[in-house]
């Protein structure tokens, strides 16, 4: 606890909550100006809602969020003489990666319940809709939060290993769009790649590209377990690879 | 402006990986072109309009790509001066900060009109060879598409440079480039008033085709909007690094 506690330490008075914040917002808004531009009215109210601001999101805006994150949260650890101090520091690498990889997840997920409020808003006091987001878009919530997991780990391990703050993004973008279309071409199975899997948890229940627009349990057991293997696994091979780093001269 | 400052620029390229963003650029935009080719249902390669599938493939594809792609290399190229300490050195060398965005600025932008006038051509070459299209091809209109789309991220480019340059965390760099995507993206769908707010807007405004019903139809490109742009990009760029110039590194 203490690791991640120093990790949450490291981020105050960064600019950690303008991602965070603002991202999942400027989505929100994007989805509702278009809509309101065309003149027309949402087909399905709430679904139609969430499935313009939540789809789009999925396919590449979350994964560069996220990579964001990743490079935020290292980029501390190459500025100045601070990776020598790591590395000759007593912390083992395993509690290293996961404390980063923790507080990245935690990052990533907090951009849900924003996107979460975003929507009610948008869809209330903007767009006037009835009633109420369905029940079913708070679990997917949940998921997406879940799915987001690996992906943090995943880009704090890109991030360790590139000293650049923008090269894990570009590398993020790319992956992003090629997990997509793996998505499309092959369906579920692409949920081996942790951006492949929150673009999968972001369609759950839309009907939109791969997805059939029902929440069926293996879905949600499918999408669960992948965030949790691939979580363990990516933290894993990221704490071998640190343990084979050294001192930068 | 300095040749010599401009060659060191590209020397300092060797090791920043510009050229593979770059290549990933092209292939990016042709990839996604291609995509949206294919998956188009009323794509017919003998019919007088196949090449406006095209276009509309990569009218999308730029905006989607180009504005994160961007915001990288200007990233990469600037951070190294302010990690290194390079204004300061320069400085003292006779280079100005303000000479040294204008270097920057050159190198790359030659990086990006190549990339750019690059994935056109190949665009054509794919649509030719691969997709079969054997309507005469719109020179004019293309060669307009790309002289436009090349102008904004030309603009894109200078932009990058100056924040990247007075704002050390790249993290507002790199912010603002996700938020330009959302913005390249959805300015579609928005008044045209809106699309001249922002340099991003102007990507709208360069749409070559788009669906009017189920036909792809070819859309005319804002010209003046476009060299205005243009103009006034060029201009701010040199008056604020004119202002470098007087600055202490």
């Amino acid at each position: 606890m203490g690791a991640i506690h120093s990790e949450f330490l490291k981020l105050k008075r960064s600019l950690t909550w303008a991602i965070v914040i603002l991202l999942p917002i400027a989505l929100v808004i994007s989805a509702a100006a278009n809509t309101l531009a065309s003149g027309e009215p949402l087909q399905n109210g709430w679904h139609t809602l969430w499935q313009r601001s939540i789809v789009f999101y999925g396919l590449f805006p979350l994964a560069i969020g996220i990579a964001i994150l990743a490079s935020l949260v290292w980029s501390v650890e190459h500025r100045g003489s601070n990776w020598n101090a790591l590395m000759s520091g007593p912390t083992p690498s395993l509690r290293i990666v996961t404390a980063k990889a923790v507080v990245v997840g935690f990052l990533a997920a907090a951009m849900q319940p924003v996107m979460l409020v975003a929507i009610l808003v948008m869809g209330k006091a903007v767009l006037g809709l009835p009633g109420m987001l369905p029940v079913q878009y708070f679990g997917i919530s949940l998921l997406i939060m879940a799915a987001c997991l690996p992906l943090a780990a995943l880009q704090s391990a890109l991030s360790m290993l590139m000293r650049s703050f923008a090269a894990p993004i570009a590398v993020g973008l790319v992956a992003a769009g090629i997990s997509v279309a793996v998505l499309m071409l092959g369906g579920t199975a692409a949920i081996v790649s942790p951006y492949a899997l929150v673009t999968r948890a972001t369609q759950l229940g839309t009907g939109t590209f791969s997805d059939t627009g029902g929440v069926t349990a293996g879905d949600v057991t499918a999408i669960l377990t992948a965030a949790v293997v691939l979580f363990a696994a990516v933290v894993t091979v990221s704490a071998a690879i640190l343990d084979r780093r050294d001192t930068r001269i | 402006m300095n040749a010599r400052a401009m060659v060191n620029e590209f020397a300092k390229m060797r090791h920043l990986g510009v050229g593979l963003v770059a290549l990933v650029m092209v292939l990016a935009v042709l990839g996604l072109s291609l995509f949206t080719l294919i998956s188009s249902p009323s794509f017919d390669p003998d019919s007088e309009e196949a090449w406006n599938a095209l276009l509309a493939g990569m009218s999308l594809a730029i905006p989607m790509v180009s504005p994160l792609l961007i915001a990288v290399l200007a990233s990469r190229q600037t951070d190294i001066e302010h990690q290194g300490n390079g204004w300061l050195l320069q400085a003292a060398s006779g280079l100005t900060p303000g000479a040294v965005c204008r270097a920057k600025a050159v190198a790359l932008g030659v990086v990006v009109t190549v990339a750019t006038v690059g994935v056109s051509l190949l665009a054509l070459l794919v649509g030719r060879l691969l997709a079969g299209i054997t309507a005469p091809v719109p020179l004019g209109h293309w060669a307009g598409f790309t002289a436009c789309m090349l102008v904004v991220n030309l603009v894109l480019l200078a932009l990058h440079i100056l924040i990247s340059a007075k704002l050390e965390n790249q993290l507002v760099a790199l912010g603002i480039g996700v938020i330009g995507t959302l913005i390249a993206v959805f300015a579609k769908g928005l008044p045209e008033v809106f699309a001249h707010v922002t340099p991003w807007g102007y990507y709208s405004l360069a749409e070559a085709a788009d669906y009017a019903g189920d036909e792809i139809v070819a859309l005319p490109l804002s010209y003046p909007s476009i060299a205005a742009l243009a103009v006034i990009g060029a201009a701010l760029f040199l008056v604020i690094t004119a202002r470098f110039d007087r600055q202490e590194a």
